[in-house]
């Protein structure tokens, strides 16, 4: 039996890394549609006016604004175009072990009020949002014996032309290990519309089109490589994976007038591989595109 | 039961024992990044098909078998998991009883095939009753303990005490 035991101990004494229980509560916090749903149905209104409130507070008083605030205030200069986006809101809080960074982009110069309105006040939302998460995971931190804790989100602009412009907003949680998630807008300049995935194509073929590509392209890029893995669905039975593109799934569009579409981390690959994106060749979608306007 | 009292059950068991279930798919797979895959992977099937457990009293060998078949389904997919094949296990342990001194006998266990290593596993490392891997793998109580006494003789230990039903 001694020996049974040493072995026991031996299994007894696997390392359980940090980011353990990181990875266990965000797999919950994701597997669970209930949560949101239930909150929601319990009081409506109440929560939508304290968050809003609390949000407005700390947005523009509580926290402790970035030193560099007027800095950031900078404008991100555009070439030829009124059609501006600017940091309007950078803040930083946290303390030794956690920080958040928080960078709220608002777009200026759109003719289309409404348009450049609800793209702001969605930047807005989901930032102050994102905020009230970090001080409600921070304090849970804190209250099971500290921990380290990062928020870092920010955006990127993917594409500025005269008639384009791709902005991309990234969110990384961190804590040990990081969870990484993208939100893309395309902004027709001349027309001063939104583009959405479906508004491109005639209709919905463009799903499956796309979605059969991604796919060779994974087993493409698995062959070639060692180290990429991908989720695939219907494969060696594998539950979910990666079986089709969402009608509204992630993109973007490069100034060279090509399609990339995106996927959040560890969505269709482990967690190793970050987010993914893939470079649609604009010959797999030709015969599903409405015009060659955005995608040449 | 309510929906939501069986995610709020379910969670809370899933994070007081999330140790025990990464030291199980540590042990399938042998490395961090993978583990925390699998576990990661478990949550999200076992939350998304909450509606089929119906006694909470299963709670712990449900999760544990989505646990186990998630595993074996990624070891599957990730070729570059090297699963010990029968040829290394032979070549460590039949008819060499004089070496098996030597032998580390998790090292041992470790190189079982995946049938007989979960077994060895949820019986001595976590201490589950015959009947509950028998319904943890879906199988009955008398061919877990035939695949058990299996495991041992390829274990070939020497028990002192007698493995209890």
């Amino acid at each position: 039996m001694s020996k049974l035991n040493d072995a026991k101990v031996k299994y007894d004494n696997i390392e359980i890394p940090e980011e353990l229980n990181f990875v266990v509560q965000k797999a919950i916090k994701e597997a669970n549609p209930m949560k949101k749903n239930t909150r929601k149905k319990i009081n409506p209104v109440q929560k939508f006016g304290i968050g809003a409130a609390a949000a407005a507070l700390l947005f523009t008083g509580s926290v402790n604004i970035s030193p560099a605030f007027a800095q950031s205030m900078a404008n991100i200069p555009v070439l030829n175009s009124i059609i501006k986006v600017i940091t309007i809101d950078e803040l930083t809080d946290g303390n030794d072990n956690s920080q958040a960074k928080i960078s709220t982009p608002k777009i200026t110069g759109l003719e289309n009020k409404e348009l450049e309105q609800t793209l702001n006040a969605k930047y807005e939302q989901e930032n102050a949002k994102l905020y009230l998460q970090f001080q409600k995971d921070m304090a849970a931190i804190k209250e099971q014996g500290g921990g380290h804790l990062g928020v870092d989100s920010g955006y990127t602009i993917l594409t500025d032309t005269d008639a384009l412009l791709s902005i991309s907003r990234y969110t990384v949680e961190t804590q040990a290990s990081s969870y990484e998630t993208l939100h893309n807008d395309t902004i027709d300049k001349k027309n001063e519309l939104l583009i959405t995935l479906p508004s491109l194509f005639k209709d919905n073929a463009y799903i499956s089109s796309i979605s059969a590509y991604i796919k060779v392209e994974m087993h493409k890029q698995m062959a070639a490589d060692d180290s990429k893995s991908y989720f695939i669905a219907g494969e060696e039975e594998v539950d979910g994976g990666f079986d089709k593109i969402s009608p509204n799934q992630n993109f973007s569009i490069t100034k060279d007038h090509e399609l990339i579409i995106y996927f959040n981390e560890y969505d269709v690959a482990p967690g190793s591989m970050g987010t993914v994106q893939f470079k649609i060749p604009t010959s797999i979608i030709q015969k599903d595109l409405i015009s060659n306007y955005y995608i040449k | 039961m309510t929906k939501e009292e069986k995610y709020k059950l379910v969670e809370a068991f899933i994070l007081e024992n999330q140790q025990s279930y990464y030291r199980l798919a540590f042990s399938y797979v042998k490395n961090k990044e993978d583990a925390l895959d699998i576990i990661q992977e478990s949550i999200m099937k076992a939350l998304k098909s909450i509606d089929y457990i119906e006694q909470t009293e299963y709670i712990k060998t449900w999760f544990y078998r989505i646990m186990i078949n998630t595993s074996i389904d990624y070891i599957n997919r990730n070729k570059r998991t090297i699963v010990a094949p029968d040829d290394i296990l032979d070549f460590h342990l039949p008819n060499q009883e004089n070496k098996l001194h030597d032998l580390d006998l998790y090292d041992a266990i470790d190189h079982l095939p995946i049938p007989y290593k979960t077994i060895i596993i949820l019986r001595f490392f976590e201490d589950m009753k015959i009947d509950d891997i028998a319904v943890t793998l879906g199988e009955n109580s008398n061919t877990i303990k035939t695949r058990l006494y299996t495991a041992l003789r390829k274990l070939r230990i020497e028990l002192k005490k007698d493995v209890d039903a």
